[in-house]
């Protein structure tokens, strides 16, 4: 029994030192640190494109971006991280707030790439795939002419027929901030107060839940992420696959601003000790050949113009994006929950 | 009167430090350092209080607040009763009668333990979800598409009182087993029956151990997050996450920790003085053991059967088929061999965890016992206190302080890089902070068995502390450090923050790789690493009920 | 002769000064002597020997061993460096270990360190148990086994705490002689706690009365029986009958009111009309206790009085009676 407890003790010590046992200047030049909020097999999949065409090998830390900010805000100087990435843009503008990115090289190349609202102004970060928060709706009971923007969700005809889920999410906090900023503190408070009293039940779940719900005949219009209905259309669980079937897709505010998009993005770690590396790695995740992936496998909507959507998001057809500057999203983010919060949006 | 004035003297000032400095030893100053250890991180967060709220304070008073106290109050009075239920009637039965089954039940009963309380969250929605397997077993009754919507504050408590009542179940079981024989059998003889004599007697007996597992479940519950966050009920711990992320203020959200802190600490104080009170729940002498059990008719005891079976089925059978059908469904994505390493990884991982854990619990206990200064013993309870701070305030609260020392290191130039963080010892340091108190009170317990004459004896006899503890208490506390060994194990398996934050590049587990998933709305294909961790808690959980009922 | 023990001013509470387990205790113990502490449960005796063994520090006062201080104020020396022997009320041996294992525990490296222990093991008459665990043994057993544990190291002071009260009365008064011989044999220095005054007479060459922490008698056993200092002594070794006001009157025995007086029941004579003081009394119930006889009396003057006696008493009324010099009296 002793003689176990050793050897698991001596294999454990042995993990958690096989990082320091080949500790020198040379490897940490040969290696990326990626601090990450995403945790799909398409990122594994673009990270060892990354090595085989570099020789760069790529260390993942996946947790969520307020910790991972929180972590490099403590770890400072000396922090490790080369490269941020998250699933929202009013993270990354906190991380930039906060002082933790340094500016991406080459801009000329992002500027060809890119629209200009989707990378930062001083280029601390830049996007890399996009998602639009739409509406969905039961095919069977509302007729899509009848919907037309976020903001007519709180007309009297949809009391109790709206679904959300709670404002604790980001996307939903971003949507906020992206409602402040086009229409006013005023206006957004009062669209969340009358959001809460069309709601169909009270905040829960997450995006494909709305979805089930609505199939489900608890609600009728729910607010979601084009890239879970994607999810769910590919689904080998036959209860999502039926219940993403019975809704329909719906792009809002196409006659105004256009649909509200977040983004997934990168910045590098101002004290990034290897910036080369993860200049690198952001030129090769916006290329042609890394954002098919991005596009193919996750239902995300590629950064790069020149690189098509996937067959389902092909079917949806192409719309406005709303072309507001993702920065405000971020500056917007707290008063969007605070307000949230006044309105009772649990 | 004279003596009166002399007696008055003896407890001077004078007296007292002259009394403090012949008292003081070494233990003293150890038992002061594992404490500073074990309490820097809360020291850490206690002192952000001084910097005061956040300016979104007020606005959390006025529109939230009231809501968090009243989640957090509902949830932990239906999780207490759930677990109380559960945890007591089970452990009862399976020390009191004869039924078929009855072994197997009684390690089953410790099982739900395992699987992690937002894994059972999502098993639970979806197996009442539309279209999921409870509404299948309805429609052949011509009921379709039918759906329990456990997305509120009742299926929260559920949900997690079926997780937790184990621990409940575990001291209760131990009391029962020790205790509880004498005391019926001289109440039967007085005529009173069976039911009764246990809620008049053996109920208010085994109090004390049946409190010391519920305070372990109130601060589970008060902690969780992800089930919480899931089902879209607003506790305390969800709003110190919202205040800190998305208001984007660590200051409120440490004051909300250090409400919730206080409460818990309110707890633990209550638990102590009710603990002191009933002192007298330890008979000396007396048989240790139930050696027989009353054996029903066979009807009865197929009753006995189903209602201990009840527990096992809503807290490990219902979510493991929820689990097995989806782990089915998303076989071909999720499976492969990095999975065993995986598991591998999570078990040293955990192993080493608990190792220290119960290690530095038992220094804090003996270290503490052998100091002789009454206020620092009765200090050293303050180390559990980091199982009521939620992991991600416990993580911050331990990377504001190693984070400086590495810096400090290098500076100094004694290494290159970080040789804290981002290494196990990070992680590790973090688990003894944060499941201390889990591996305190077994062990506590146990160390309260042994008649401290024993160790008196000992000593007397020539030996000193330590040759004692190896020599006699040891020995002694084996089966007490085992249990606290693998609670600890199973909790750090279950752990998520700490590990997400503070875990070294090369090191993954099991709950992070379910996070992953599950975080990405794919709770489907957390189904299988979430089964894996189920399976590796599993070992150890055998390995404790053997050892229970050896020593029982 | 020199002290063994010596005891000064000894004072330990365990609520910060509100009431005292211990107050102002003083007293010592001579080499060789055999010393009893009676006194009722709650009457500070075990927190006396667990200063004097080292497992509580004292609040004041001093203990000193071989003239050595090793308790005081100032200073503590921890139990394992005091070499003292102590035989628990539960014997605590050591449950996982054998009755060998338990008596060589205490034993210094040192290679006669095993024909020592089979030494006391012989001492206390367990050859042949030695590879016994503590379990398997009965309770007179592993009573010896604690004594020739305690023993084995050739401790100056030997502590016993409630030694038989694990005992049926049997076994008891068996085992006192046999463990008190080995003892005597051995002839360390004793202390033993006990709430058994016999046990202290039968075997004690000294007896310290404790009564709420304070040490109200030190005296012989002969001494302490035949003037104790207060009615609470006296009845602690038998019963004692207080001559009251009425009780004098009714015995019209001329004994200063003011004093108090006290009569042990086994100098009451029945039937007995020698005696000095002598009254008539009529029996109201009469409890046969097997060896003697136990008799509720109404006397003359109407005072009710409890007597026994090992004769067979007849007839209804008797006359009892007592002599001047088996009168106890004492100050208060």
């Amino acid at each position: 029994m002793k003689n176990i407890v050793f050897l698991l003790l001596v294999f454990t010590v042995l993990v958690g030192c096989k990082n320091d046992s080949k500790s020198s200047d040379e490897t940490t030049l040969n290696q990326l640190n990626v601090y990450t909020h995403r945790h799909y097999d398409s990122d594994k999949q673009l990270f060892e494109m990354f090595e085989k065409e570099t020789g760069i090998k790529v260390n993942v830390i996946n947790s969520k971006a307020d910790e991972l900010i929180q972590k490099m805000v403590l770890e400072g100087e000396q922090s490790p991280a080369d490269v941020l990435i998250t699933v929202d843009a009013g993270r990354l503008h906190m991380a930039k707030e906060k002082g933790l990115l340094q500016p991406v090289k080459n801009t000329a190349v992002i500027d060809s790439i890119l629209s200009p609202n989707l990378v930062d102004k001083d280029y601390e970060w830049i996007a890399l795939t996009k998602r639009a928060r739409i509406l969905v709706y039961a095919k069977d009971r509302i007729d899509p002419t009848e919907l037309s923007s976020y903001e007519d969700l709180v007309l009297p005809k949809w009391e109790g027929k709206l679904l959300f889920r709670s404002s604790s999410n980001i996307y939903n906090q971003s949507l906020m901030a992206s409602i402040v900023a086009n229409d006013g503190e005023d206006i957004a408070k009062k669209w969340a107060q009358g959001m809460v009293k069309n709601q169909a039940r009270k905040p829960k779940g997450n995006d494909r839940d709305q979805v089930k719900a609505i199939a489900a005949g608890e609600g009728d219009i729910a607010i979601v992420n084009t890239y879970y209905v994607g999810k769910m259309l590919n689904s080998n669980d036959r209860v999502e696959l039926e219940a993403a079937d019975k809704v329909g897709v719906f792009f809002p505010n196409q006659k105004d601003r256009g649909t509200h998009i977040n983004i997934s993005g990168i910045g590098i770690a101002k004290h990034s000790p290897n910036p080369e590396a993860a200049n690198q790695l952001i030129h090769f995740l916006l290329n042609e050949e890394a954002q098919k992936v991005f596009a193919l496998s996750n239902y995300e909507y590629p950064v790069n113009p020149s690189v098509e959507n996937s067959e389902i998001l092909k079917a949806w057809g192409d719309f406005k994006e709303d072309s507001l500057h993702l920065n405000l999203l971020g500056e917007l983010n707290k008063k969007a929950v605070i307000l949230f919060d006044e309105a009772g949006w649990k | 009167m004279k003596q009166a004035g002399s007696s008055q003297e003896n407890f001077s000032w004078k007296y007292r430090i002259q009394r403090g400095i012949r008292d003081f030893n070494k233990w003293t100053v150890f038992t002061v350092l594992i404490l500073l250890f074990i309490a820097v991180p809360v020291i850490t967060i206690f002192f952000k209080l001084f910097d005061g709220p956040g300016e979104s304070w007020e606005h959390i008073s006025k529109y939230l607040l009231a809501d968090y106290l009243k989640n957090s109050l509902y949830l932990a009075i239906l999780c207490s009763l759930i677990t109380l239920i559960a945890g007591v009637f089970s452990a009862w039965v399976v020390t009191r009668f004869e039924f078929p089954m009855r072994t197997y039940l009684e390690w089953l009963l410790i099982i739900p333990l395992a699987i992690p309380g937002y894994i059972m969250a999502y098993a639970y929605a979806g197996f009442f979800d539309y279209g999921g397997i409870f509404s299948w077993l309805l429609s052949p009754f011509g009921i379709e598409n039918f759906k329990l919507d456990m997305m509120n504050v009742i299926g929260l408590s559920f949900v997690l009182g079926i997780s937790l009542f184990p621990y409940i179940y575990v001291s209760a079981r131990a009391f029962f087993l020790t205790q509880a024989l004498n005391l019926l059998e001289a109440s039967r003889l007085l005529g009173v029956s069976e039911t009764k004599s246990f809620f008049k007697l053996v109920f208010p007996l085994a109090r004390p151990a049946i409190v010391a597992g519920l305070v372990l479940v109130l601060m589970e519950v008060l902690n969780d997050y992800g089930a919480a966050e899931y089902y879209g009920v607003n506790t305390f711990t969800t709003g110190i996450f919202r205040s800190w992320f998305s208001l984007e203020e660590p200051e409120t959200a440490i004051y909300l920790s250090a409400l919730l802190l206080s409460i818990v600490f309110v707890l633990i104080i209550l638990e102590k003085y009710q603990r002191r009170k009933l002192q007298y729940t330890s008979p000396k002498s007396g048989r240790t053991s139930i050696d027989y059990r009353i054996q029903f008719n066979r009807p009865k005891q197929l009753v006995l059967t189903l209602l201990v079976s009840l527990p096992v089925l809503l807290g490990f059978i219902i979510p493991v088929i929820q689990l097995v059908q989806w782990s089915v469904r998303t076989f071909s994505e999720v499976f492969n061999q990095d999975l065993l390493w995986l598991s591998l990884q999570s078990f040293g991982i955990a192993f080493a965890g608990a190792c220290f854990t119960v290690l530095f619990a038992l220094l804090l206990l003996y270290f503490s016992k052998w100091n002789k200064i009454y206020s620092v013993q009765s200090a050293s309870k303050l180390g559990v206190l980091g199982y009521a701070i939620p992991g991600a305030v416990v993580a911050i609260g331990i990377m504001i302080p190693t984070l400086s020392l590495d810096k400090n290191f290098i500076d100094w130039g004694w290494a290159s890089k970080f040789i804290i963080n981002g290494t196990l010892i990070a992680l590790v340091y973090a688990y003894v902070v944060r499941f201390l108190a889990v591996a305190y009170q077994p062990l506590e317990s146990s160390s309260l068995k042994v008649n401290s004459s024993i160790p008196d004896s000992s000593k007397i006899l020539g030996m000193g502390n330590f040759k004692t503890f190896f020599k006699i208490e040891f020995p002694l506390l084996k089966a007490g450090m085992l249990s606290a060994f693998i609670l600890v194990f199973i909790d750090i398996l279950k752990e998520l923050p700490l590990t997400l934050i503070l875990k070294p590049y090369h090191i993954n587990t099991l709950a992070v790789n379910a996070y992953g998933y599950a975080s990405d709305e794919m709770v489907m294909h957390a189904s299988i690493p979430s089964l894996f961790i189920i399976l590796t808690a599993l070992i150890p959980v055998i390995v404790l009920n053997k050892l229970l009922l050896k020593n029982g | 002769m020199d002290r063994i023990l010596e005891v000064n001013k000894l004072t330990k509470s365990f609520d910060k000064g509100k009431s005292y387990a211990l107050k102002d205790v003083n007293f010592h113990i001579d080499r060789g002597h055999i010393c009893a502490v009676v006194g009722e449960s709650g009457s500070g005796k075990t927190t006396l020997i667990r200063l004097i063994a080292g497992l509580e520090n004292p609040d004041n006062g001093e203990i000193f061993l071989n003239n050595n201080l090793v308790s005081s104020l100032k200073k503590v020396v921890q139990p394992e460096k005091r070499n003292i022997g102590m035989v628990f009320q539960e014997y605590a041996l050591f449950p996982h270990l054998n009755v060998i294992e338990n008596v060589l525990y205490g034993l210094k490296k040192n290679k006669d360190k095993k024909e020592r222990a089979l030494e006391v093991i012989q001492l206390v008459g367990l050859t042949d148990f030695e590879k016994r665990y503590p379990h398997e043994l009965s309770g007179g057993q592993q009573q010896r086994v604690a004594l020739a544990r305690a023993l084995a190291p050739n401790p100056s002071l030997l502590i016993l705490d409630e030694p038989f009260s694990n005992l049926d009365a049997m076994m008891r008064h068996q085992l006192r002689n046999e463990v008190f011989n080995i003892i005597k044999k051995t002839g360390v220095t004793a202390i033993f706690v006990t709430h058994d005054t016999q046990d202290a007479l039968a075997v004690a060459d000294e007896i310290l009365i404790l009564q709420e922490g304070q040490l109200i008698q030190k005296d012989e056993a002969s001494k302490l029986y035949n003037k104790p200092q207060s009615i609470y002594v006296a009845s602690l070794f038998g019963n004692t009958v207080q001559l009251n006001k009425g009780l004098k009157k009714a015995f019209r025995c001329p004994l200063k009111e003011d004093c108090c007086h006290a009569i042990r029941n086994e100098n009451i004579a029945i039937n007995a009309s020698d005696c000095e003081y002598v009254t008539e009394a009529k029996i109201l119930k009469r409890t046969f206790l097997g060896t003697h006889w136990q008799l509720l009396l109404k006397l003359e003057n109407g005072e009710n009085l409890s007597v026994v006696t090992n004769e067979t008493v007849l007839g209804d009324t008797l006359k009892i009676g007592f002599n001047s010099k088996d009168v106890l009296q004492f100050d208060e």
